[in-house]
């Protein structure tokens, strides 16, 4: 163990921006430095801020500490970003048992099985589930209560044997986490929304496997969509969006003056960032930003993509 | 004149119209190579103070300092790279070689740092 984790380090040691901090990540989590691990993961994070399996390292490093809010949003946004993920479905079927959400449990550990049926540990856990749901209709017929402390007493599913994308298989998260009392059943509602309802997520899909992320800003320099996340995983959008949207005006201001017709682009390289800006509908304004290992030429290819995604979603569409 | 090989070259190029060195601080020109009907002040000014709001807002945002910098328009471009007080201020016609501007430009830096 100390050997791999010796030699992830020294592989992203020599190349930072390298996803090797998910199964280095992982590596320190299975030897119990939680810490650490989630040090190494945010800052990958920081660098692939749209890397599914980077998220799904996060949240299961969150089990591990006993942070279940935390492990479903990240799992949540895991599978925002891949929808097939096999491990965020288990991992949140898991955090909903957890928490006593037994549909939405059912829900996530159903559409984990169709991803893959030959795990066995889904299909225990499903059905595991499954017998408690019956059990929870059957007591609610009767017109009873459910007994929190008589259901934390049922051993926990084992929902969560994701595999990251590497193939690296990845343990469950410990059965020590206390599961609080058993909540009102979820509803269909209350199942985190696709990816494609989330204007965060806007832009996603368009960048792919680039480091860079994009934002829609509104004539008043406020987000309308897209993400900027930092480590720590917060979302720094508004702050980099406010700092940046003037730009625009001097822009306009300037093609104005020199009778250049209308400006359609901007870009300007940073110290940590290649920028790109396009006007789009209504007065608002594309914001790509990549890294600096990012080609210019595909930086303007994905910014016109981007402006068209936001053309369509300010239309109503997408 | 400090920066005559400079914009020599860089106003040789394919549809370039100007090349100015220009003071970030006030726009005021350092010097330049403008082709006729080209308001040379008006393009420091404007230049400048374009390139001094990119620098301030990357600042801000915490991306660090702004190296070069593209608008792109209807009917043109202008491109500029700064070191110290000094831009590097170059206006052409849209179908300029972008690549190539932006390699010199970038080459010209150390001759503009020494003389900043």
């Amino acid at each position: 163990m100390r050997d791999e984790i010796g030699r992830l380090s020294d592989e992203l040691a020599r190349d930072p921006s390298s996803l090797v901090f998910v199964p280095l990540g992982e590596a320190l989590r299975r030897q119990g430095s939680t810490d650490l691990a989630l040090k190494v993961a945010l800052r990958g994070l920081e660098r692939h801020p749209y890397h599914a399996d980077g998220h799904d390292l996060v949240a299961r490093i969150a089990v591990d500490r006993g942070e279940l809010e935390r492990a479903h949003d990240e799992w949540d946004m895991a599978l925002r970003l891949a929808p097939q993920h096999v491990g965020a479905q288990k991992g949140l079927g898991f955090v909903c048992f957890q928490q006593g959400k037994l549909a939405a449990a059912e829900e996530h550990l159903a559409a984990a099985q169709a991803l893959d049926g030959d795990d066995p540990s889904i299909a225990s856990a499903l059905r595991h589930v499954r017998e408690m749901l019956a059990g929870h209709s059957t007591s609610d017929a009767q017109g009873s209560t459910v007994d929190a402390s008589s259901d934390a007493t049922e051993p926990a599913p084992a929902p969560s044997s994701p595999s990251t994308s590497s193939g690296q298989a990845v343990q469950s998260p410990p059965s020590s986490v206390t599961r609080p009392a058993i909540g009102e059943p979820s509803t269909p509602s209350s199942v985190p929304m696709l990816a494609e309802d989330d204007p965060r997520y806007l832009f996603a899909d368009l960048l792919g496997t680039v480091d860079g992320t994009t934002l829609l800003l509104g004539a008043d320099g406020l987000v309308l969509a897209g993400a900027y996340l930092v480590e720590g995983g917060q979302d720094v959008a508004q702050e980099v969006g406010a700092a940046l949207s003037g730009v625009s005006d001097e822009a306009r201001r300037a093609t104005r003056h020199l009778d250049v017709g209308d400006w359609s682009s901007i870009v300007f390289e940073t110290e940590h960032a290649t920028v790109s800006m396009a006007p789009t509908a209504g007065d608002n304004l594309v914001l790509l930003a990549t890294t600096r290992a990012t080609p210019l030429g595909l930086a303007r290819r994905l910014l016109d993509r981007c402006a068209a995604r936001a053309v369509a979603f300010l239309g109503g569409g997408r | 004149m400090p920066f005559d090989p400079v914009l020599e070259t860089l106003t040789r190029h394919r549809g370039v119209s100007a090349g100015l060195v220009v003071s970030e601080s006030d726009g005021i020109v350092v010097e330049a190579r403008v082709r006729i009907g080209e308001r040379g002040d008006r393009v420091a000014a404007l230049a400048a103070s374009l390139y001094r709001k990119a620098r301030l807002s990357a600042e801000a945002a915490g991306l660090g300092g702004v190296g070069f910098l593209q608008l792109e328009a209807e009917r043109g471009r202008v491109f500029a790279v700064g070191r110290g007080d000094l831009v590097l201020v170059v206006v052409a016609a849209r179908d300029s070689n972008v690549g190539l501007i932006r390699v010199e430009m970038l080459g010209a830096l150390e001759r503009l740092e020494r003389l900043a």
